[in-house]
């Protein structure tokens, strides 16, 4: 009687698209090691039971080095080995690497059944693999699959209990090599090749001169690119439907609402010269949704879009390799630039990726510096929507201040900080081009997670400052924050109110600082402070995670001061 | 005889690696991913002076940093 199902591999296999085809569960995965930070569940159908299926993260040996190869190892202990079976999914392009996994999952008895993946890509590079053969060899059953088409799941599930445990003594690793390199000789055949474009681009992209000038090129092109389809869809798709449809209905709604009291100011909120106006008004159902759906949405999409594209082909570890030097400076190492840019979507799986990162201190680093200068795409829409009508000037301008800051905090806190950064160590795939069908698949699942998390918090969030507003309880927060805020930052006393939202959500932040008719500079110092100072609640949440109480203590007392000396740096700069 | 690691010869060169050295977590790190004492590899790149060292060992591709480069000591063939 089988309980548990174990997906093991190397890093970036495909598991998790294994663990998808098998279970129906759909999780993120991407063309680099490391995408699976948390441990994903699911269950299978076997026959009449149902069995769960667990996608442990990507391990090379079962001598864990890391720490999330100490995970995946402590999962394989938690039964006995007759009630599991271990999936040992390998990637069949490169079966040399994989096998000593493979062995050691033998040895030690595990029920293993290999999964030889990414068939498809191995026959298209040449890579040939007799696997009657491999399966005589290791005793025990070998199946063929290409996950991201599905083919050969429906064997995997078929022989997914044929497993069986025949423990043998322990070898060293170089015995292992060894034995491989037997095993290689006799079911790999590798048709010679010439470099094709692939191979040369792949080596490209890692050589000094070439590699650099090709990731300023992606990194600027990308940039333009988010920047254009986000625009394309305001313009082109919501704001007609907000402007023509959507705001007609409300104006109907609002001039036969006969006392303007409370509801009409929780629900459409101030007329700008007797009109509703989305960038002002401030009620639930009219600036709320407009932020949303009308400048944050677009955006959203347009970041994911591109982000997941970079991520499947499998660009973003070359980066990694790239920036080594840079972020070697900062007390990280290259690999710290997968959750940067996981961080420019949302922080909260920025930091949560941080657990890609090794030592504690370069977890805390990396987690402090997203906080701090990685604003999430919510927060750039806003701002892209807002000091964008001022000049492309202002924009540059609060990615500038920002990059400088998460510089020279990094060099300080590296120079402070006490423990050491291992070492890097990573290694690059090769550049993949799945289906596009995978693409949006990924997308839609990033924007539904966006909005069902987004969406409650903004409406409520509104309305319950609204609220506030209405009763004039902010008067007296405004009070106390309003020397800080004006005589410090130069920014009018009600901005009190958008600084402190800024705890709720960032985008909304920004919106309560549209109707407060801000200079170009205010609102260069007001959005610049949002980016820095306190993380939203969502943030706020896995810092505590990950970090610890003490962590999370010394994190957020940087954030205050940073903010408080940029804040009046700028103002003092820029204004006086 | 004077040893010589990965940072010191150029790229494109095919060299056998003699020995690791540093704690044995690098070596077994390194043992895992296919990268030890024999084996041949190919070094493709070098970022920088200080940088990482990109090199390909049977199908793979690993990216070094630079002070874990410094640690293996190769042989020219």
């Amino acid at each position: 009687m089988i309980k548990k199902i174990y997906l093991i591999g190397n890093p970036n296999v495909g598991k998790s698209v294994v663990f998808s085809r098998l279970t129906g569960v759909q999780v993120i995965s991407s063309n680099y090691p490391g995408t699976t930070v948390e441990i994903a569940k699911g269950y299978l159908r076997l026959g009449n039971e149902k069995v769960q299926v667990v996608d442990l993260p990507g391990t090379y040996s079962l001598d864990p080095t890391s720490k999330a190869e100490e995970v995946a190892v402590s999962l394989l202990k938690e039964y006995p080995k007759e009630e599991i079976a271990v999936v040992n999914i390998i990637d069949s392009t490169n079966l040399e690497r994989n096998l000593l996994l493979t062995l050691q999952l033998i040895e030690r008895g595990f029920p293993v059944v290999i999964c030889m993946n990414m068939c498809d890509d191995a026959g298209h590079r040449g890579v040939h693999i007799d696997i009657a053969k491999l399966e005589e060899l290791l005793k025990s059953p070998v199946i063929s699959t290409c996950a991201l088409t599905g083919v050969g799941i429906k064997l995997l599930t078929e022989r997914i209990k044929e497993g069986v445990s025949a423990p043998k003594g322990q070898f060293t690793h170089h015995e292992r090599w060894l034995e491989i390199g037997k095993i290689i000789e006799q079911v790999q055949r590798l048709e010679h090749r010439h470099h094709t474009f692939r191979e040369i681009i792949e080596d490209a992209s890692v050589r000094p001169v070439s590699g650099l000038l090709m990731a300023g090129a992606i990194i600027y092109t990308a940039f333009k690119i988010v920047r254009f389809i986000g625009e394309g869809i305001i313009n082109r798709i919501t704001d007609p439907l907000f402007i023509n449809i959507y705001q007609p209905v409300l104006e109907k709604l609002s001039s036969s609402w006969q006392q303007k009291g409370f509801w009409f100011h929780l629900l459409i909120g101030d007329l700008i010269n007797g009109k509703i106006d989305f960038k002002q008004s401030l009620g639930v159902l009219t600036t709320a949704p407009y932020i949303e759906f009308g400048m944050v949405l677009p955006y959203v999409v347009s970041f994911y879009f591109i982000l997941s594209l970079l991520e499947d082909i499998g660009y973003l570890p070359r980066l990694a390799v790239l920036l080594d030097n840079l972020l070697h400076r900062l007390g990280l190492h290259g690999y710290a630039v997968i959750p940067v840019l996981l961080g420019f979507g949302c922080n909260v799986p920025g930091i949560l990726s941080t657990r890609v990162l090794e030592s504690k201190r370069e977890r805390f680093i990396a987690a402090t510096l997203i906080s701090i200068g990685v604003p999430c795409i919510p927060l750039q829409a806003m701002i892209f929507g807002l000091l964008g009508k001022f000049g492309g000037f202002y924009v540059v301008g609060v990615y500038l201040v920002l990059f400088s800051l998460v510089i020279i905090l990094g060099v300080i806190l590296n120079r402070f900080l006490s423990g050491y950064s291992p070492e890097f160590l990573l290694e690059i795939p090769p550049y993949r081009f799945p289906p596009l069908r995978m693409l949006w698949k990924k997308l839609y699942f990033r924007i539904k997670g966006f909005l069902v998390e987004a969406l409650p918090i903004v409406l409520l969030g509104v309305g319950f400052i609204n609220i506030l507003l209405y009763y004039k309880l902010f008067d007296f927060v405004t009070a106390i924050f309003a020397p800080v805020v004006h005589g410090l930052f130069g920014l009018p006393k009600e901005a009190v109110v958008a600084l402190a939202i800024g705890f709720l959500r960032k985008d909304v932040a920004v919106g309560m600082l549209m109707p407060l008719g801000l200079t170009a500079n205010q609102l260069f110092i007001g959005a610049t402070l949002l980016a820095i100072s306190f993380p939203c609640v969502a943030s706020f949440v896995v810092l505590a995670k990950e970090l610890g109480l003490s962590g999370l203590i010394k994190s957020v007392l940087i954030m205050a001061g940073i903010s408080i000396i940029v804040g009046s740096m700028l103002h003092f700069l820029i204004l006086r | 005889m004077k040893r010589i690691s990965l940072v010191q010869i150029k790229a494109n060169e095919l060299v056998k690696i003699l020995e690791i050295l540093g704690g044995s977590n690098l070596e077994n790190k390194l043992l895992s991913m296919g990268v030890y004492k024999g084996k041949s590899v190919t070094k493709l790149s070098h970022i920088g002076l200080k940088g990482p060292v990109v090199i390909k060992t049977g199908r793979s591709i690993l990216a070094l940093g630079h002070s874990v480069a410094e640690k293996i000591i190769i042989q020219r063939e």
